[in-house]
């Protein structure tokens, strides 16, 4: 969306990203990239329900937590083959998204946020007070200490865990970004913009918003699912009300509606906070600080207020009146 | 002694004081028209609040009452003033910020007091008849949250609490009138965060006290608003009375997690069945 995105800084960070594993890196540095790639996914599948289509959802990790725990159940206890297990996984999540808009497609503004967060409360709880399975040999799986994932490898080198989240990351971005553009995704963003307006347009506003959860849904859980094989378990924290939380910090901090953006805040933000090695409530205190910043001088959306400095400065400087007719008002589209 | 009216007795001192918190809640939802996530987080600040002072041998409600409301009022008029005021028209900020906010104090209190669960000794109850025990924070904690409910009920009935509900109904007409609407809201905001405070501070010794405690009771406020609506103190006491039994009931009978997915269950059946959600908010043009 925007103009700078449009030219061929992600490909030169792309390059550079690329060529880091190269420069023999720690493997701590390896390990936080790796994280930041599935996280900066997340964040974008975030952003085609919360950003996109305006369904401001607190309980995104639902779908993430839900596949991660397929993944770990179907390939540990099942015994499924791994790719089936992660095409299950997704295909489960895209089916709690189905669910979850279904029931949220009535709600609007602040209701939609509450509904998701008690669903994925309700499903952290119970997966983080029940040791549900014992597996084999007798160890209680579940609770706290979670799941783990059978994996037909050992100990994969941290460099090829790198590259294949760097293009898991690149082709889930690329596709949400189509997505964004489609037909679909410009329907999506007028039910955001104006849910009454869009249902006068003859919107089937409630099977939009269900087709938006279940998009963003299966992409979560494409990144669960990775997330789980990349850590080797399923555990509770995967559908924890922080890491929701951290996806829509990422994508106010980044751009709500861009993908891009929540991508770059994600991964700059994680590598920052996760390179100083604090501990976890420190992270998350920082990230609840950046969010809250951000929301109160950015109450509409960065992009929506960055834009909108730079028509004023594009106007003042005389350079922006003729274009500016043809775009329409500055500002517009962007909360 | 039989355990069934134990939990019942229990769940009414519970109940009734959750009922200052949830009173909190709809005081916010009524005047400064706003969900308030971080609710939950001023309640938990009133429980350490308590555990503080009774670990410095103060374990008396009312002082840990009256200093957890002072401190969360000072915080809440900060945030109601410099955080939701600024906010509040943007319908994605509201939730999300107050989330941060709520995150932002459960993390806080982790790092200063550790993420393991705390107790506070309060010394013996005393009998009642049939051996049924009756706590004497609890009792305590009921009677002044019933005295501080009824409190507030004068008040909105009477000429000082004018203001409140003319801006509850009609803050155009309010500000018409030479009324600050806007230091109106924020020291409602404050106000209603000390009532959670002190809810908080009066409920601790009855369970653990841990950084995340504060979200059981933020779901039964908002479960307790979308039914009782933000008009009637009386049906807000009753509501949150019968929470409070339903909660402790669960607790007892299976654990005390399943309390809090009790409450989550009860709010997602409500918001699917109820999909207008509360009236005041429903009427917002978002």
């Amino acid at each position: 969306m925007l103009p700078s995105f449009r030219g061929g800084w992600p490909a030169a960070g792309i390059g550079l990203l690329l060529l880091f594993p190269l420069s023999s890196p720690d493997a701590f540095f390896l390990d936080v990239f790796t994280t930041g790639f599935l996280l900066a996914a997340f964040a974008a599948s975030w952003d085609v329900v919360g950003g996109i289509a305006g369904q401001v959802t607190l309980g995104h990790a639902l779908p993430f937590g839900a596949a991660a725990y397929a993944c770990a159940l179907l390939t540990s206890l099942a015994g499924w083959p791994l790719p089936l297990a992660v095409a299950a996984a997704i295909l489960l999540a895209a089916a709690v998204g189905a669910g979850v808009g279904t029931l949220s497609a009535p709600l609007s503004g602040p209701f939609v946020a509450l509904l998701t967060l008690a669903l994925g409360e309700i499903a952290h709880e119970a997966a983080a007070g029940n040791t549900f399975f014992s597996g084999p040999g007798g160890y209680a799986w579940g609770g706290e200490g979670g799941i783990p994932v059978a994996l037909p490898w050992q100990d994969a080198p941290p460099f090829a865990s790198y590259y294949v989240a760097l293009c898991f990351l690149c082709l889930a971005s690329f596709a949400m970004l189509r997505f964004s553009r489609s037909g679909a995704g410009l329907i999506l963003r007028a039910v955001a913009g104006s849910p009454i307006t869009a249902q006068a347009s003859g919107v089937p506003i409630a099977r939009f918003k269900r087709l938006a959860f279940t998009v963003g849904s299966a992409f979560a859980g494409a990144t669960g699912a990775g997330f789980a094989i990349h850590v080797g378990r399923a555990t509770a924290t995967d559908l924890s009300l922080e890491l929701s939380f951290q996806a829509a910090t990422f994508a106010a901090v980044g751009g709500r509606g861009t993908i891009v953006g929540p991508v770059v805040a994600a991964l700059v933000l994680h590598v920052l906070f996760q390179g100083l090695s604090l501990p976890p409530a420190a992270r998350v205190l920082l990230y609840a600080l950046t969010l809250m910043v951000t929301l109160r001088f950015f109450p509409g959306g960065v992009v929506g207020t960055v834009r909108e400095a730079a028509w004023r400065v594009r106007w003042k400087n005389g350079t922006g009146s003729f274009r500016r007719r043809g775009r329409g008002r500055p500002g517009e589209g962007g909360s | 002694m039989s355990p069934l009216s134990q939990v019942l007795l229990d769940g009414i001192f519970a109940g009734g004081t959750y009922a200052l918190m949830a009173a909190g809640m709809a005081l916010i939802l009524g005047v400064v028209k706003v969900i308030n996530l971080s609710h939950g987080a001023f309640f938990t600040l009133g429980a350490y609040v308590a555990y503080a002072l009774a670990e410095r041998g103060i374990a008396h409600p009312g002082a840990a009452a009256l200093l957890s409301a002072a401190i969360a009022f000072a915080f809440g008029v900060f945030l109601g003033k410099s955080f939701v005021n600024p906010i509040r028209s943007h319908p994605f900020a509201l939730p999300v910020g107050t989330l941060a906010c709520a995150l932002l104090f459960e993390q806080a209190a982790q790092m200063v007091w550790g993420p393991h669960p705390l107790s506070i000794e309060t010394g013996a109850p005393w009998v009642g008849p049939g051996g049924l025990l009756i706590r004497r924070w609890g009792a305590i904690a009921f009677l002044s949250s019933a005295a501080l409910l009824a409190g507030l009920k004068g008040l909105l009935a009477t000429r000082p609490g004018l203001p409140l509900r003319l801006i509850a109904e009609d803050e155009e007409i309010a500000g018409s009138l030479g009324m600050d609407v806007e230091a109106i809201r924020y020291l409602t905001f404050g106000g209603a965060c000390a009532m959670a405070a002190a809810a908080g501070a009066l409920l601790s010794p009855s369970g653990a006290v841990t950084p995340t405690m504060g979200r059981a009771p933020l779901i039964l406020s908002l479960v307790v608003v979308i039914v009782a609506g933000m008009d009637s103190i009386g049906a807000i006491f009753l509501l949150s009375i019968g929470l409070g039994i339903l909660g402790n009931a669960c607790a007892y009978l299976l654990s005390p997690q399943w309390s809090y997915v009790a409450l989550l269950a009860a709010v997602s059946l409500l918001l699917a069945a109820r999909p207008a959600g509360i009236v005041v908010l429903a009427g917002r043009s978002d």
